[in-house]
């Protein structure tokens, strides 16, 4: 037999499926390679009664009686009530974070945000508040003024040059 | 609630209710589940006020975290969850199993426990304390994952699929825990047999 070492009673390649097939976990192919080879191989065959004889003795089990599980369920309805009156107060609290509510909360107040932002314009506005954008156009604005001034400078000195050219020809 | 009863309802609708706030709901599921639930808790502690104490509390836990259960998995792979967890929490914490026997728990329950004991079976009755204590200590050396695997098949008779699910891992290393959980039995209990 193959793989077999004197610590093992069943053949190493098959040790494991054996005891897949122990708690009836094998595939229908599985089955019948286990069950070929069973028949072939004592010690396999010795492995798998030893399972059989073994594991239920690992089994201990308790069986309370009907009183237990009344006074079980009892209990349990009374923690659940308690739990629920003390998660009660702060799950109120709370509420608002739930998940369907988190993005509707949010969008309202952007909303809300927007619509006094809309109605109020201007009426809160002081200079530190004023957008870089406009702050500065303010300081272009008297520029702008300036360049006008020089525009009719240059008038002036436009007229100036007609009067010495008519002085000129004058004379 | 609904029109139909709870007891009528399946696991799903029931999460749903409760996960509403219908508290009767979440107690169907505990009438559904409570002896499953008490059998792991005492596979694990092999005590009876400890598995009441444990399977109760993941009860209690897993209502107060109800809206984190997500509903394409089982209810009952999720609450088991909880529930093994809390017992390997428990042998972590250091809890010592006592490993009565039955017949010092027995000897227990006749000095006043309300609660009757199970009636011995013969088979129970055949195996000496010295038998149980040397199962239990041979169970108690297992590795956490390999133990908690082999307990849920060779105990509860789960499918290998859904010790995967109970405890998140491949139905692969499932398989490869219980085998080793076994080589490790036959070796320590060789005597037995």
């Amino acid at each position: 037999m193959a793989n077999m070492t004197p610590a093992q009673a069943a053949c190493k390649e098959y040790e494991e499926d054996l005891v897949l097939y122990y708690y009836g976990e094998y595939s229908e192919k599985g089955r019948d390679r286990i069950q070929t080879h069973l028949k072939n191989c004592s010690s396999c065959s010795r492995f798998l009664d030893e399972l059989r004889a073994l594991l239920p003795l690992t089994v201990k089990i308790d069986e309370p009686s009907q009183p237990f599980w009344e006074s079980y369920s009892r209990e349990v309805r009374q923690k659940l009530a308690a739990a629920g009156e003390k998660t009660s107060w702060w799950e109120g609290i709370f509420s608002f974070l739930r998940p369907w509510r988190v993005p509707a909360l949010a969008t309202a107040m952007v909303f809300i945000l927007a619509l006094t932002l809309t109605l109020t314009k201007g009426t809160w506005r002081t200079r530190g508040d004023v957008p870089p954008k406009e702050e500065t156009l303010l300081e272009v604005l008297p520029m702008a003024e300036n360049l006008e001034f020089f525009k009719s400078m240059d008038f002036l000195d436009s007229l100036d040059l007609l009067e010495d050219m008519g002085e000129s020809g004058v004379a | 609630m609904e029109t139909s009863r709870p007891e009528e309802l399946g696991d799903e609708k029931l999460v749903t209710l409760a996960q509403k706030g219908e508290r009767k709901a979440f107690e169907e599921l505990v009438e559904r589940y409570k002896q499953k639930a008490y059998r792991i808790a005492f596979d694990f502690t092999r005590d009876r006020e400890e598995a009441k104490d444990l399977s109760q509390e993941a009860f209690l836990r897993a209502f107060t975290h109800l809206d984190r259960f997500d509903q394409r998995a089982s209810f009952y792979t999720w609450f088991y969850r909880i529930l093994v967890n809390l017992c390997l929490d428990y042998r972590r914490r250091g809890q010592r199993v006592t490993w009565q026997s039955f017949e010092e728990r027995e000897e227990k329950v006749a000095e006043g426990n309300e609660i009757a004991a199970a009636a011995p079976t013969p088979d129970r009755q055949a195996m000496s304390g010295e038998i149980l204590r040397k199962i239990g200590a041979a169970l108690n050396l297992l590795p956490p994952k390999q133990r908690t695997a082999f307990l849920l098949k060779n105990h509860e008779g789960l499918s290998i699929s859904e010790i995967a699910k109970v405890m998140q891992t491949a139905e692969g290393t499932v398989k490869t825990h219980i085998h080793r959980a076994v080589t490790a039995l036959r070796q320590s209990l060789a005597e037995l047999v």
